[in-house]
């Protein structure tokens, strides 16, 4: 039997079993038949074997170059290295959907194995659904875009995967985008679940926000690793591009990061219900268009795949998601009655109303100027589309002011707040916020809207830093070293400075972006032996060009001085590869250098011989911000995801002093 | 803005259901600046993204930028290294458009791939771009869906 064979089978199977643990869940639980419950959930795992099996089929199909295979021809060679052979499995359509199923169903299982704090009776409702969604997969896989389909004819070698796709930025940003949009399943299934069994009280609550920040955290990752991929490889000197593709992984970030605060309103106030089920249901259905749109062709994208007949499949599964979750969301309406009124705006609870306010309203801008062309060929006489400039003056004030938001809203108490108290937390920061408006253009700045930007990071940021400081201040008092001080505050309190830290790393990439966005300086040049070019205090002198073939891979490498002031700082090696297969379609080896907080971003656009090189040269300021940015957003949202382990007070007097401070504030 | 919220006594008793005034306003605030500013800026920044024959019969076109996309047609690029301006045509069925560009030409541009320009259609038909977008075939196949006809 060929490895194909076997994967079609595990797929046939795991669809069999999909189909009968659906079954057997709502079954069990209509009759209470514990027994039938209980298979449903080994129905689960049965799956995962299956879509493991499948998996590793393909794999093996590719490593052993079984070109056979349509799939494994069209997207690997003989030559490939083997890592590449190996990710190639990701590489295009059958795979992606392969890839996509395979890590639902091992969260699935990982979501059963772990359902012992999850509410008993809404298990069998979150494995019914969580099957459903893995059936919806399994069936394209099965009979519309099977991987394992054999082609009459067996070529001699592959076609390759496209060289763009060949970079370790590659082998890691697509899977994790694809996993992202799957995580969000698994709130969706613990919403539906609770639906369902319209047991809508606090318990369903718990485990969705559990797993939704898990989600935040793997789609912050791959949104982060698809713009280090596009900064790296692209050659445009830019990080993000509001290309269709990338706004569909922002959008259910958006929306998760907006139920990740509105979720707080509601386990303290009991308020927001039909707000935050709103959040979940749109965050998993856009994760679903995401998958759907950058392969459907439904929106004309930089990114083209291939265009395909799974289009209509997805949005017939995405018109089903939407009627049967919004019928039953309007349903249980009656049963999503607020516990609390609100009081005040000046609260926590009204901060995160108007930041989810700002976060929707990013999301909904960014979602119209993605369908535009869209909207304007059903509704004008013409197609149009809206790019970067309307993203910008659109997302960029919303951004301001949910940064401005970000930092006020720690500061406010539950219920109430007195301006006094806030103002008394926020005078410090709001002063350094104001040294910064003031110095920025007296040392020349003109652009205002960066000026305003910077200062309203620097306002967050300082709320941030004040807050840690004075419970960290707090803490030393009662004899803890100061160190010691910051790591029990942020052990005992996971949630708050978890957060906090996601906030600090958001102020810093916002710096980053603002930075680059303003103050990015571009140059062209055509360059002979010993000219150089100036940009900022940098110069940049052409030494030679080196051309070196090494198997299937010719190497183009130019050789660059950078000074400063007429001291060298450094050589550098822009260059272009050219693969056997490709030979029309050269990837750019790209040199960026990271000087301060500046980096030099050189491209080797064409060179002619050994004498000449066209280059393209930018100076991005503050862009590795952005990664330390981005890297801190990471690290808080595992910090806030981490299970607590049962807490041990060894201090009750400090703990309900720190705890006192806190609502104090 | 917030200042002028409404806020109702501390202290009394509520027994009716309050209308939270204070929230209204400052969602409606907000919504209406959200709203403002998309409206504002598609208008502002939208491009018209047309096929050849669109733009060949387009009245309003003279003043605005427009995308375009087609085919590169073979055998018509035309590189001038020293000013690097590229010319070559664009077709679409059996509309031809030719096209002068300069700046850097993204990798994969050659005859046969589907490209993106932004620009102006100037005197003599000629279309003078100022952005020049390839296609990126993230998978290697030759299928690109055209730009919807309205």
């Amino acid at each position: 039997m060929r490895f194909s064979d076997l994967g079609a089978i595990a797929l046939l199977l795991a669809l069999v079993f999909a189909v009968y643990g659906i079954v057997a869940s709502v079954l069990g639980a209509r009759l209470g038949h514990a027994g039938l419950v209980q298979s449903g959930r080994r129905s689960v795992l049965l799956v995962s074997l299956f879509l493991v099996t499948a998996a590793v089929a393909l794999i093996a199909s590719f490593v052993r170059h079984d070109f056979g295979v349509a799939y494994v021809a069209e997207h690997s060679s003989l030559s490939m290295p083997w890592y590449y052979t190996t990710a190639a499995f990701y590489g295009g359509q059958e795979g992606s959907l392969l890839y996509w199923a395979l890590m639902l169903s091992l969260f699935a299982a990982l979501a059963v194995g772990l359902s012992r704090r999850a509410p008993a009776d809404l298990m069998p409702y979150v494995v019914a659904t969580l099957l459903a969604i893995e059936g919806f997969f399994l069936v394209l896989l099965v009979f519309v875009a099977s991987p394992f389909t054999r082609s009459r004819l067996v070529p001699a070698d592959g076609s390759g995967l496209n060289p763009l796709l060949m970079d370790t930025g590659m082998l890691v940003h697509p899977p994790m985008l694809l996993m992202g949009y799957m995580s969000f399943s698994l709130p969706f299934a613990f919403a539906m679940a609770a639906m369902l069994t319209g047991r809508l009280d606090a318990a369903w609550l718990r485990s969705i926000r559990r797993w939704m920040l898990a989600s935040w955290t793997i789609q912050t990752l791959g949104l982060l690793l698809g713009a280090w991929w596009a900064y790296h490889v692209l050659g445009w000197g830019g990080y993000w591009g509001w290309d269709p593709v990338e706004n569909c992984a922002l959008l259910p970030w958006l929306v998760a990061t907006a139920y990740l605060h509105s979720a707080m309103v509601q386990e303290r106030r009991g308020a927001l219900k039909v707000w935050n089920l709103g959040l979940v249901i749109a965050a998993f259905a856009l994760s679903i268009f995401g998958t759907f749109e950058v392969r459907s062709g439904l929106i004309n994208s930089v990114h083209s795949f291939a265009y395909s007949a799974i289009g209509p499949w997805f949005f017939a599964f995405l018109a089903v998601i939407l009627v049967v979750a919004v019928g039953l969301f309007v349903y249980r309406l009656p049963r999503l009655r607020p516990e609390q009124e609100f009081e005040s705006v000046v609260s926590r609870e009204g901060s995160f109303l108007l930041n989810n306010l700002v976060l929707v309203g990013i999301a909904f801008a960014t979602f119209w100027g993605t369908i535009f062309p869209l909207i304007s060929a059903t509704f004008g006489h013409q197609t149009m589309t809206v790019d970067a400039p309307f993203y910008d003056r659109v997302n960029g004030p919303l951004f301001a002011l949910l940064i401005l938001l970000m930092g006020i809203g720690p500061l406010l108490a539950w219920r109430r707040a007195s301006w006094a108290g806030v103002w008394r937390n926020c005078r410090w920061p709001a002063l350094a916020a104001a040294v910064v408006a003031i110095v920025l253009p007296l040392l020349g700045m003109r652009a205002w809207w960066a000026v305003i930007g910077f200062a309203v990071c620097t306002f967050a940021a300082g709320t941030i830093v004040y807050e840690v400081w004075r419970g960290v201040r707090v803490r030393h008092g009662h004899g803890e070293a100061y160190p010691v001080a910051l790591g029990h505050l942020v052990g005992r309190h996971r949630q708050r400075y978890g957060g906090y830290l996601v906030h600090l790393g958001l102020a810093a990439l916002a710096v980053g972006v603002i930075g680059s966005q303003f103050f990015q300086l571009e140059r062209d040049a055509n360059l002979t032996h010993g000219q150089h070019i100036a940009i900022g205090p940098y110069a940049i002198t052409y030494v030679a060009t080196s051309d070196v073939a090494r198997g299937d891979v010719e190497t183009v490498t130019a050789h660059l001085r950078i000074s400063d002031g007429g001291r060298t700082v450094e050589d550098i090696y822009p260059g272009r590869s050219i693969y056997a297969n490709f030979e029309n379609q050269p990837t750019s080896d790209i040199s960026i250098t990271t000087h301060g907080l500046r980096d030099l971003y050189v491209f080797l656009a064409d060179w002619n011989g050994a004498d000449q090189v066209t280059l393209r040269v930018f100076l991005n300021p503050l862009v590795p911000l952005i990664w330390l940015g981005g890297l801190v957003m990471l690290l808080g949202g595992i910090i806030c995801w981490w299970p607590e382990r049962r807490r041990v007070v060894a201090s009750p007097l400090l703990e309900s002093r720190v705890a006192r401070m806190e609502v104090a504030v | 803005m917030i200042d002028e919220l409404v806020t109702p006594e501390v202290g009394t008793p509520t027994r009716r259901r309050k209308v939270p005034w204070g929230f209204v306003v400052a969602g409606v605030a907000i919504a209406a600046a959200i709203g403002y500013l998309v409206i504002a800026n598609t208008s502002a920044t939208a491009d018209y993204y047309m096929t050849i024959s669109q733009l060949r019969t387009c009245h309003a076109c003279d003043s605005r930028a427009v995308r375009v996309a087609g085919i590169v047609e073979q055998g018509s690029v035309v590189r001038d290294d020293q000013t690097q301006v590229i010319r070559f045509s664009i077709t679409e069925g059996t509309d031809v458009l030719p096209i002068t560009y300069a700046g850097v030409v993204p990798d994969i541009f050659r005859p046969g791939i589907t490209v993106v320009v932004e620009g102006q259609l100037g005197t003599r038909g000629v279309f003078q771009a100022r952005t020049l977008l390839a296609k990126c075939p993230s998978k290697f196949q030759n299928a690109t869906p055209a730009p919807a006809q309205p």
